[in-house]
């Protein structure tokens, strides 16, 4: 199994015996829930649409998995999702096949999909490897295997002796542990579960990677070996041990 | 006014007083005064000819009344169709009311009617106006654009005649004033031709002040000269707060009243402390109430205090009665600010102005001693409009669309080519519109500009220009207590988790942003992000900075004061300079000291320019050696917080390979992700409408939506205004040009007394300007840390585990002196204790080969070999081809992070 990093998603090509495409947390129609905040920018659904797009011709893939949060408001679907989710749907699958893994924002997403493309919230394993959201706790099917999540919108913040020289998304891989993961033994795997946190596609989204270890908010974040964590950056360049980080942040 | 017992009355003054009508003479001479003072005397006759005109004359020379006699006359000797038929803008809502309570006599006598209308006004007193508008409103700038927004209220500005902008010189160089331009042009398109009277503090150009006010229209200005007027001292008052304090107390024990002055609210505090005891003393600043404020000015107006330790807020035209003498404690930074200080003593009665600067330091004393000489001789400092300033341009077309409803484009054109600030805009109107559309704040249809139903309540919070901020509370979690406050645009714009700043001399580090609050906790480190956010300073300008330098140069100090403690403190302090052998930095030597903390860069350059080049140079240190680059600055210093490795040979470096004509696009680059620009950024994404006042900013990831405003409009607003109010790249470049030229040496040193003044003002931290090269530095220093484990492939008996970072260029076994010495990653360990084992299976002898040949790399490449080797997922076959680029520096690691990214994408590393 190989995987590529798509920094001008950020998204991963999953190789296996299929070419799997794997897009997190776009988020579509958050614009209308930053007005509500107080934050007015046009939506930018379209140049969103156009990047995915992009990475789809650039790899060719089987099958293109959204990894969950495909929309953003809940629990009522907005104007501006009925308006813009059939049309960047349809555009997806007129390029490649799609499955969405729900996320805690896809409440109300079956309306837009077909027959057979929403898969099970708790996670599904494909062609090898395992795939969740990011916001529930894993079914045990997927334990064993590497499993890729997104919902933690993680970015790095690089600090030198100085300062802080650069914040950007990133990937954080980690190790299930299964003494603080209670189904990690139940089904008695030996194997060792990886997990492997994809940063958001969606361009307004990010969690400090420190405030993820620090403060974890999901199953998942909470059951990880924080102490041998890694973080990459978008393109696969390997930054370094979290605890490298903390170094460097720490007092 | 003047008040006189003489009873004849000059010629001139007659014939003044004959061509006003018979109820304002005698008004004139109901108020007691037969004389006119000079300003009245020559401002009058002008504006009862019709003229607008900028009078510009010391405070208390009877200003208001120079503008208002005539308009009096004129409001009562012609029609009125009912409406307003003057408008009185001052800056200030206290300034109003002591104009409302001056006016209201004149009006009773002469039966007009007069009101008042800003902020504090109560609704009922706005409902009656709107249903009858007084004949004279006294206002501010903020509450003039509010008269747009109502229907009643705009019809009653069709009447207006006269406009009378008072304290003029403090609004023509702010935002406030570029909106004030276009409020006027607004009126015009009701009122028509009004006459305009702009009343200015001295300034170095009143034509500009005029243009200010007329846009391409006529004016005249009139001048009272002020200089003669002053008597200026500077006195030294000791190096120690306790000297200063017991200098200054004893100055105030004298007869008549005090104004002492100081720069910052923190002084104020810190003097009336020490001085409270006398029992005479009060302290007057704006983050006092309003209450207590008003408290302050009425006991001393009454004499029941001598002293009023002020900031700023005492320097506009408040009566305050009478004033025998101003001190001004600490440089007064500006010729203008002192002339407007001083100039609040000695009103009426004395024509001359007593002002005392109390000197704190050497640099102080210097500039202190410079700025009285210019002061002396009228050099003053410029005003400098903001033109084409594209967040108030926003400002007034939210204002005009809600105004009209819809209007066209081009008509809105011709509002805002009819001021001065706005008079050349060219695409800068399409440019806004645009971008205020994708904030949904108008709605553009062709060539229409349509308002939306955002845009009333954007108005409503944003009446004015002036960033009002909300402040958000920093809390100590350690101590379970709030530690101070930041803005909330340097929160919004710059602060994350793991960020850490200084606020009241501290290190913190931010733990959380949340419920509307800042969670911090005490950083210990030295080194850290440095950003602080302490208010704004005011700049030192470059004449005066480069006048101190030559001072230091020639060390005439006797050229400018008479004062003995003051030349003799002075010239110790230099000559204590040789004897620890610094040079002294001067306008034509610049000096950079080694410190533990970094470079201190000693360049006599003013506030603005060195804020230019202490950026441009921390951008090409920090791109160079892939370090963030800490920076605090004043007037005549930049402190460069830099690692250990970089030291001021490497500050001269870069200051000499800079082209002067590309400094203006390194500053760019330089500002781009430091924490002024994001906070500039998000106060003007405000006035676009792009963030609500009351924006929720802590669900939202803001550091990433501020990219979003790249290349806009919004963004070349945040770098035009920085690189017009806060730095001087223009000035800087200059200096580059002289340092290349070899008019200005450059001397490398210790930290010398002057380096170590001390700094106060502003602080930021410059990252390098590409990812890239953040990102080589933190791989850089990741393989540094690692472990090695270093064995020796000749003798087989000596293994040392270390970091990279220690091992030496050529390493070498100590025990047989060989160079064949193998890096193995410490889970690489057991493999030597195979290699060297007796017998082998064909496996254990492919290890030791592998072994071998890594250690044969070591000896060809020595340390660079070591890095490659400590590299994820490099062994000797990728660390060969690695090295066998000959790539160096940025480069090498370059490579080393393709061969990492490979082995990261590949089966093993995943399973």
């Amino acid at each position: 199994m190989n995987l590529q990093f798509i920094s001008d998603g950020p998204a991963l090509i999953v190789q296996n015996r299929t070419r799997v495409l794997v897009v997190a947390d776009l988020h579509f129609g958050i614009e209308s829930d930053l007005a509500y905040h107080g934050w007015h920018f046009s939506s930018r659904s379209d140049e969103r649409l156009r990047r995915v797009c992009a990475c789809i011709d650039a790899t060719s893939p089987d099958l293109l998995l959204l990894l969950g949060d495909v929309k953003h408001s809940i629990p009522k679907t907005t104007r501006q999702e009925f308006r813009e989710m059939p049309d960047i749907l349809s555009a997806f699958r007129d390029l490649v096949p799609v499955r969405v893994m729900p996320g805690n924002h896809d409440i109300g997403i079956r309306r837009f999909l077909q027959e057979g493309e929403l898969l099970p919230k708790d996670g599904a394993v494909i062609d090898g490897v395992a795939y969740i959201h990011g916001h529930t706790t894993p079914a045990p099917a997927l334990l064993g295997h590497l499993i890729i999540a997104g919902h933690h919108h993680p970015m790095v913040s690089l600090h030198d002796e100085v300062g802080c020289s650069l914040r950007a998304p990133a990937y954080l891989a980690a190790e299930l542990d299964p003494a603080k993961f209670r189904h990690a033994e139940k089904k008695g795997t030996r194997k060792k579960t990886r997990v492997l946190f994809m940063p958001a596609f969606n361009e307004y989204a990010g969690f400090d990677i420190l405030q993820i270890t620090r403060h974890p908010f999901s199953p998942l974040s909470r059951s990880i070996r924080t102490e041998r964590a890694e973080v990459f950056l978008t393109d696969g360049t390997y930054v370094g041990p979290v605890s490298a980080l903390e170094d460097n942040v720490a007092a | 006014m003047v008040p006189t017992s003489a009873r004849f009355l000059h010629w001139r003054t007659m014939s003044l007083l004959d061509r006003l009508d018979g109820r304002v003479r005698s008004c004139i001479k109901k108020r007691g005064f037969s004389g006119l003072s000079d300003p009245q005397m020559q401002a009058i006759p002008l504006i009862l000819d019709k003229k607008s005109i900028v009078l510009i004359a010391p405070t208390g020379t009877g200003k208001t009344e120079s503008a208002m006699i005539p308009v009096f006359n004129a409001l009562l000797t012609s029609r009125s169709d009912g409406g307003i038929r003057a408008l009185y803008i001052t800056p200030l809502r206290s300034l109003n009311r002591d104009i409302l309570y001056r006016m209201e006599w004149w009006c009773n006598e002469l039966s007009l009617s007069i009101g008042v209308r800003h902020g504090d006004t109560p609704a009922s007193e706005r409902r009656r106006q709107a249903l009858s508008p007084p004949e004279l409103l006294i206002t501010t700038p903020e509450t003039l654009q509010a008269l747009f927004m109502g229907r009643r209220l705009r019809r009653h500005l069709a009447g207006i005649r006269y406009v009378i902008v008072d304290e003029i010189h403090e609004l023509a160089g702010s935002k406030r004033g570029a909106q004030l331009a276009v409020a006027l042009e607004r009126l015009y398109v009701y009122a028509g031709d009004f006459q305009r009277v702009g009343l200015s503090a001295t300034v170095g150009n009143p034509d500009e002040i005029g243009r200010f006010l007329c846009g391409a229209r006529p004016f005249s200005v009139v001048q009272v000269p002020v200089a003669k007027q002053l008597d200026l001292t500077v006195k030294f008052a000791g190096e120690t707060f306790k000297q200063q304090v017991e200098v200054l107390s004893s100055m105030l024990g004298g007869e008549g009243s005090t104004l002492v002055f100081v720069n910052t609210r923190v002084t104020a505090e810190a003097l009336g402390h020490e001085l409270f005891g006398r029992g005479d003393v009060e302290v007057h600043h704006g983050s006092l109430s309003k209450d207590v404020r008003i408290d302050a000015e009425e006991r001393f107006k009454r004499g029941e205090i001598k002293t009023l330790i002020c900031t700023s807020s005492m320097e506009l035209g408040i009566d305050i009665g009478r004033v025998d003498h101003v001190i001004q404690f600490g440089s007064p930074r500006e010729v203008a600010r002192l002339i407007q200080r001083v100039g609040r003593a000695g009103h009426q009665l004395h024509k001359v102005s007593h002002g005392t600067i109390l000197a704190t330091g050497f640099s102080d004393l210097l500039e202190s001693l410079v700025i009285a000489r210019r002061a002396r001789a009228n050099e003053i400092e410029n005003v400098v409009p903001h033109v084409n300033a594209a967040d108030v341009l926003a400002n007034q077309i939210a204002g005009i669309s809600v105004e009209y409803g819809e209007i066209e484009r081009d008509r809105v054109r011709e509002i805002i080519e009819r001021s001065h600030v706005f008079s050349d805009c060219g695409t800068l109107l399409d440019d806004v519109c645009r971008q205020m559309q994708e904030h949904r704040l108008i709605h553009l249809d062709g060539s229409r500009i349509i308002t939306t139903a955002r845009a009333r309540k954007y108005l409503a919070g944003n009446l004015s220009m002036i960033h009002d901020e909300r402040k958000v509370p920093v809390f100590d979690m350690v101590s379970r207590r709030t530690v101070g406050t930041l803005d909330e645009s340097f929160v919004v714009g710059w602060v994350h988790t793991g960020a850490v700043f200084i606020t009241k001399g501290q290190l913190w580090r931010v733990i959380e942003i949340a419920d509307g609050k800042l969670t911090v906790e005490p950083a210990k480190k030295v080194h850290g992000e440095i950003p602080s956010w302490e208010g704004e300073q005011i700049p030192v300008p470059f004449g005066i900075a480069r006048e101190v330098g030559s001072i230091r140069r020639d060390r005439m100090i006797r050229d400018y004061t008479h004062e003995p403690d003051g030349i003799r403190y002075a010239e110790k302090f230099l000559s204590d300079m040789d004897k620890n052998r610094s040079r002294v930095p001067t306008d034509r030597l610049i000096t950079l000291e080694n410190t533990d903390e970094g470079v201190v860069c000693n360049i006599c350059a003013g506030h603005k320019p060195n804020e230019a080049l202490g950026r441009v140079i921390s951008i090409l240190i920090s791109a160079k050696f892939g370090t963030t680059v800490g920076i605090e600055l004043d007037a005549y210093r930049i402190l460069l917080r830099l690692p250990l490795s970089i030291r001021a040979a490497d500050v001269r470096d870069a200051i000499i390979s800079l082209d002067p004509v590309h400094m203006p696009g390194i500053i760019r680059l330089a500002l781009k992700r430091t924490a002024l620009f994001k906070w500039k950024l998000v106060q003007v994404a405000k006035k676009f409408g792009a963030i609500d006042q009351d924006a929720d900013y802590e669900k939202i990831s803001i550091q990433r939506l501020l990219e979003f405003f790249d290349n806009t409009v919004i963004q070349k607003e945040a770098y035009r205004e920085l690189l017009s109010e806060y730095m001087d790249i223009t000035t800087a470049a200059a200096i580059v040009g002289l340092v290349r030229q070899g008019d200005i040496e450059i001397a490398l040193g210790r930290l010398s007394m002057i380096g170590a003044e001390g700094l106060l003002s502003s602080r930021d931290q410059i990252p390098p300007p590409t990812a890239d090269q953040a990102v080589i530095s933190a791989v850089r220093r990741r393989l540094e840390s690692d472990d090695v484990v270093l064995c020796c492939m000749n003798c087989r008996d000596w293994k040392s585990r270390t970091v990279v970072s220690r091992v030496p260029e050529t390493p070498q076994c100590p025990k047989c002196g060989a160079r064949l010495i193998a890096a193995l990653k410490p889970w690489e360990d057991p493999l030597y204790a195979i290699a060297n084992k007796k017998k082998k299976s064909d496996e254990e002898r492919a290890t030791e080969l592998r072994l071998v040949k890594n250690a044969n790399i070591v000896l060809s490449s020595g340390k660079k070999a070591v890095i490659a080797l400590a590299a994820r997922g490099v062994g000797p076959e990728n660390a060969s081809r690695i090295l066998g680029t000959l790539a160096d520096g940025d480069a090498f690691y370059r490579e080393i992070l393709k061969a990492e990214r490979n082995y990261i994408q590949t089966h093993r590393f995943w399973q």
